[in-house]
């Protein structure tokens, strides 16, 4: 009888700490705000509003003032575009974020698309694709000595952009793909919208790929 | 402020957003605002001096925002938030890592071991439907953005009151023992509209992205 009791005011003694932690808890994780400066003298919050605008313009003299080329590699969607308009909208595909690792393990590639600001670095009408060491090791195949064996014509289309590390925006002989993320990191676009983007774009173009 | 009318008998009812705490009502919010938008504006200009990516949470406003260069690439609205413990401080953050329960995995590609394997296709890509919708970023100086869309169906919305359950007694207790070991944290809880957001948000931020949480 006196054991039942004694279990009883522990374990509501227990339960009474337990609200007491939980309470201090709660009123210490209220969220304190941000700690700014108090100074409310009418000139220099004027000079703050000032140095706020340059501030703004600054950020805004950032961004291309010629057209650029935004990527957006989670819908697969390519914008040629300016400041104030868009000039061109196209389904593309990007990187399938696959693994490939070299038997034995000695190097692995992750085919996703990079991400971050580029630029068109280089123009090519008919590309022809010097096929990367991964290239053939998916394919099972031996790893040429002789570069012009790495030569394939007609599989990346009419036009490629290149921006950079051997990513290029180019053409596709898959166009039923376009909209999926089935690429090695290359950005693939369908013929007509190549054409487009190839003539609209110079070299030093922006790419922003995210 | 009330986060929904569940917690209206709420022992402790005073969760409030650093938002609002930062834009109260004083003749000073103004002020303050005015002091926010120029710490923002001069954090963001660094970020956007470099070729990265970064982000900027606005809790007021209850955007994020993906930018480079000072342009939104993409922008999602949040639907209602929360926060706990210390404000982030108004500088650029990290994001350390991202966490979530079930996390997308990458296919490995098998070598082909014939000219007919090699021809054979077969489309195994990780895309945006992958992705977790319900995460948490874990930022640089103890910062925790929970991530989750808004509840729709039976079991969504027992997760929900999971998450509800966890947030208003689990998360303080952490912040608790943060404070006993003197170390920074604050917990903000996001609620996005869609799950395709959420899963977008994922997607668009690699560990390593710097970004802003500012209360505007």
């Amino acid at each position: 009888m006196i054991k039942t009791k004694t279990v009883r005011v522990s374990l509501l003694a227990l339960a009474a700490l337990l609200v007491i932690l939980e309470a201090a808890a709660l009123i210490l994780a209220r969220a304190k705000p941000a700690a700014v400066a108090d100074d409310a003298d009418p000139k220099a919050l004027a000079k703050i509003k000032a140095e706020t605008d340059v501030l703004e313009k600054k950020i805004g003299a950032l961004s291309p003032k010629s057209a650029f080329i935004v990527i957006d590699s989670a819908r697969n969607a390519l914008i040629m575009r300016t400041r104030d308009k868009e000039l061109l909208t196209a389904v593309v595909s990007c990187g399938s974020g696959s693994i490939l690792e070299e038997p034995g393990g000695k190097r692995t590639w992750i085919f996703d698309t990079p991400r971050g600001e580029f630029q068109v670095k280089s123009k090519v009408v008919d590309p022809t694709w010097i096929k990367p060491d991964w290239a053939f090791i998916e394919e099972g195949k031996e790893i040429p000595k002789k570069r012009e064996e790495r030569y394939e014509t007609g599989v990346l289309g009419d036009y490629a952009l290149g921006f950079g590390d051997g990513f290029f925006i180019h053409g596709t002989l898959y166009s039923r793909l376009l909209g999926r993320s089935v690429t090695h990191g290359c950005v693939r676009v369908g013929d007509k919208d190549l054409k487009a983007v190839y003539q609209a774009a110079a070299i030093g173009t922006k790419i922003y790929i995210f | 402020m009330r986060s929904r009318p569940a917690m209206a008998g709420w022992a402790f009812p005073a969760l409030a957003v650093f938002a609002v705490l930062a834009s109260s009502s004083s003749a000073r919010g103004g002020d303050q605002r005015l002091f926010l938008e120029n710490k923002l504006a001069n954090e963001e200009l660094a970020l956007a001096k470099t070729p990265t990516l970064y982000f900027i949470v606005r809790l007021k406003s209850k955007k994020i925002a993906l930018k480079s260069r000072g342009m939104t690439l993409e922008e999602w609205n949040i639907k209602s938030l929360h926060a706990w413990g210390d404000a982030p401080p108004l500088s650029a953050l990290g994001l350390e890592k991202k966490s979530t329960l079930f996390p997308p995995k990458r296919t490995k590609i098998q070598p082909a071991a014939s000219e007919e394997d090699a021809a054979a296709f077969e489309l195994d890509a990780l895309e945006l439907k992958d992705m977790p919708s319900k995460f948490t970023l874990f930022l640089s100086g103890g910062i925790r953005v929970y991530i989750r869309p808004k509840a729709k169906g039976f079991f969504p919305r027992l997760g929900s009151f999971g998450h509800f359950l966890a947030w208003n007694v689990w998360v303080p207790l952490k912040n608790f023992s943060f404070k006993l070991r003197k170390k920074p944290f604050s917990a903000i809880d996001v609620k996005l509209e869609k799950k395709e957001d959420g899963q977008a948000i994922f997607w668009a931020f690699p560990d390593g992205i710097k970004g802003l949480v500012f209360p505007l």
